[in-house]
């Protein structure tokens, strides 16, 4: 245009606003695709930012889930029985980690216990986090970091720590290097809650309540104590205990030795520490004559003022069943029970009706798990239905194998006014343990199963206890059930118990002690119940008593008061 | 007119830079700051985590009682018997009026160089 238009000016210049105008708006256009392009590329970024994924996992399992805390578990007077502890934990960020060789000598020279080799090899390859060595001391965390490799850091991890040790292993178990509960009331809590709350992220730091168990740790203390000793005194295999408050239910104390460190969970496994109160099953022998005689008193058709020939043996058939500690005669019912005598047990029994006897023991729940909140339990063996001869063993505590805690709690039902509460390892006021009464037995017959306990220490089975725990009016019954070897009842094999209850002029504890395999200590009269079981049960009465705020009254006008009228 | 416009909005550029640098290096600070303190905060409450653990380790009666074996020997100590609990009722009603006498007999007898409580001492052991 310019070259056609050369001679006439005005043209020329119009031409030339107009080829600059158009200039212009091209340059615009330009301009305006360009920030488009740098607009679309800077949305491109954002979105492609949007859209990566941190990984936060730790070897495929959440970082959270790692450092997740559980609740400290205190004793009902608030000393901790648990706690947590925050220790360091040396991770590795391969990918990150410029010279293995040099970071494994680096580690090795502080962690000499680690290989240099596995090292090595665990600190090669582009991997995003490796383990190198969890739960360590912050000593440790810091000579680490003054060696300044770079990809290794620490995270804190929540370690459990059980300041106890042994001492109520039993009760608290265990957990995992995950911190998950692995046995005891941890994985009985795992199973509630706590697991769901560190699932779901609200088991950080300190914020977890702490859960106070019923356990009195000055009890758990003389109970773990005592049983110690009793367990080299009368080179028993085993021996265990518990003890109850009669009126909420509550275990103070719980103990099954041998035992474990559950700071050192590995030894929790091992099959002979095995929590014997709660995931054993027993022929609980003499002990059981409480039950048949509670249960026959309080069907009206056996009376405490009754007698029974003892003077032979019962025969079933090939079978004869005799007494141990043989008197011959015939018995009152407080001498049945005082002298332990199989064979009134039965005649006694007999009296009252083998299927009552069957439906009583379902109503004292000996036939179903024991309640405690331990997951360590086991099914009892009880027959269905009742022969005379099963019937007849069973009188005595033969034929069928129960719970201790079983045991435990029907004792502590018949000396609180034949009233069964739901034992509990968790603390419990008065009121909440009310909700799970049971009248079991008559207010009438619970008086005289107290009388009858109290008779047996003063007089019975129970003197050896008796002498120890003097003037804190305790008593029980003894039990010696012989061990079944090779398939044959063995006289020199026997499980030792001894149930009891203290004070009896105002019943507030029961006990349950077991001695398995007791030998007769040098020096003394037998390895009978009474001898090892029963003097254990006597020690830890004399200490735990004025702890428990129970002093010692020697007023004879005490134990008088509870021979029932009949009697008097 | 326009000049002075760009002028300002010029000024006002650079002022707004400057402040908005200055911010940006603030927060760093701040943030920088923060980390620190919950590094701190974490490294007490670890700390404090373990000196509480330690407390309990030596409240236990699993470790006092050694302690007080221990010393059995040293401090006399005896583990408390029945016999010697005792309560309100075996106590001795206090008397109505001050024993004239009694009290006469004691003054003399200690006037004499003769104390009766560590007679009662002497003779119990």
């Amino acid at each position: 245009m310019v070259a056609l238009d050369a001679d006439s000016l005005p043209f020329a210049l119009e031409g030339e606003r107009k080829l600059r105008r158009g200039l212009t708006r091209a340059r615009i256009r330009w301009v305006i695709v360009v920030l488009v392009l740098m607009f679309i590329a800077v949305a491109g970024r954002l979105i492609q930012l949007g859209m990566v994924v941190q990984d936060t996992s730790i070897e495929g399992r959440a970082r959270d889930l790692i450092t997740a805390t559980r609740p400290a578990i205190l004793d009902r007077n608030g000393l901790e029985l648990a706690v947590d502890i925050r220790v360091p934990s040396l991770f590795a960020e391969p990918r990150n980690i410029i010279d293995p060789e040099e970071a494994a000598k680096g580690i090795h020279s502080v962690l000499p216990d680690l290989n240099v080799d596995w090292l090595r090899d665990r600190l090669s390859g582009d991997k995003g986090f490796v383990w190198i060595k969890r739960e360590l001391t912050p000593a440790i965390e810091d000579k680490i970091m003054q060696l300044g490799i770079p990809g290794l850091d620490f995270l804190t991890e929540s370690k459990r720590f059980y300041p106890g040790g042994h001492e109520a292993s039993h009760i608290l178990g265990a957990v995992n290097i995950d911190n998950q509960g692995i046995a005891g009331i941890e994985k009985a809590m795992d199973n509630d809650d706590v697991a769901l709350l560190q699932q779901i992220g609200l088991a950080r730091g300190n914020e977890l309540a702490p859960v106070n168990l019923s356990i009195d740790l000055r009890v758990q203390h003389v109970m773990h104590d005592v049983l110690t000793d009793a367990l080299s005194r009368y080179q028993a295999v085993a021996a265990a205990g518990a003890m109850m408050d009669i009126k909420t239910g509550e275990i103070l104390g719980l103990v099954s030795l041998p035992d474990f460190d559950p700071n050192d969970p590995v030894t929790a496994l091992q099959k002979d520490s095995f929590n014997r109160m709660t995931a054993g099953i027993y022929e609980l022998g003499s002990t059981m004559k409480s039950v048949t005689i509670a249960g026959a008193l309080d069907s009206g058709r056996v009376k405490i003022t009754d007698t029974f020939d003892a003077r032979f043996g019962v025969r079933f058939g090939r079978f004869t069943i005799t007494d141990f500690h043989g008197k011959n005669r015939i018995l009152t019912l407080p001498e049945v029970y005082k002298y332990s005598s199989n064979v009134g047990a039965i005649h006694i029994m007999q009296q009252w009706g083998k299927d009552d006897f069957r439906a009583f023991l379902h109503k004292m729940q000996f036939d179903v798990p024991e309640p405690l909140q331990l997951p360590e339990r086991r099914n009892p063996v009880v027959p269905k239905t009742f022969s005379d001869i099963v019937a007849a063993t069973a009188a005595f505590g033969h034929g069928l194998s129960v719970s201790p805690i079983a045991m435990l709690r029907a004792m502590a039902a018949f000396a609180n006014d034949g009233v069964m509460v739901l034992p509990t390892l968790y603390k419990t006021s008065p009121e909440d343990a009310a909700k799970t009464y049971v009248q079991v037995v008559s207010p009438a017959t619970s008086r005289e199963m107290r009388y009858l306990m109290r008779l047996n220490a003063l007089q019975g089975s129970g003197t050896r206890m008796n002498k120890f725990a003097a003037g804190y009016r305790a008593g029980g019954k003894t039990g010696t059930a012989e061990k079944v070897v090779k398939g044959r009842y063995d006289s020199g094999h026997v499980l030792s118990l001894f149930a009891s209850v203290f004070p009896l002029d105002q019943p507030r504890y029961a006990m349950m002690i077991l001695v398995d395999d007791p030998h007769t200590e040098p020096g003394q009269g037998g390895h009978t119940a009474g001898w090892n079981a029963g003097e254990a049960t006597g020690r830890i009465v004399a200490q735990v008593a004025p702890m428990l705020g129970i002093s010692p009254d020697f007023n004879p006008l005490l134990d008088d008061e509870l021979v029932p009228p009949q009697l008097r | 007119m326009i000049r002075t416009l760009n002028i300002i909005l010029v000024i006002t550029a650079i002022c707004a830079l400057v402040g908005v640098y200055a911010l940006k290096f603030s927060v760093g600070d701040t943030a920088e700051q923060k980390a620190a303190l919950e590094r701190q905060i974490d490294r007490q409450e670890a700390d404090l985590s373990l000196l509480k653990a330690d407390w309990a380790f030596l409240n236990q009666p699993a470790n006092v009682a050694p302690v007080i074996q221990r010393h059995v020997a040293e401090l006399n100590l005896q583990t408390l018997s029945q016999d010697q609990f005792g309560n309100f009722a075996i106590l001795p009603m206090r008397l109505k009026a001050p024993d004239t006498s009694a009290l006469n007999s004691l003054f003399q007898s200690l006037d004499q160089g003769v104390d009766p409580i560590t007679q009662i001492i002497r003779e119990s052991n």
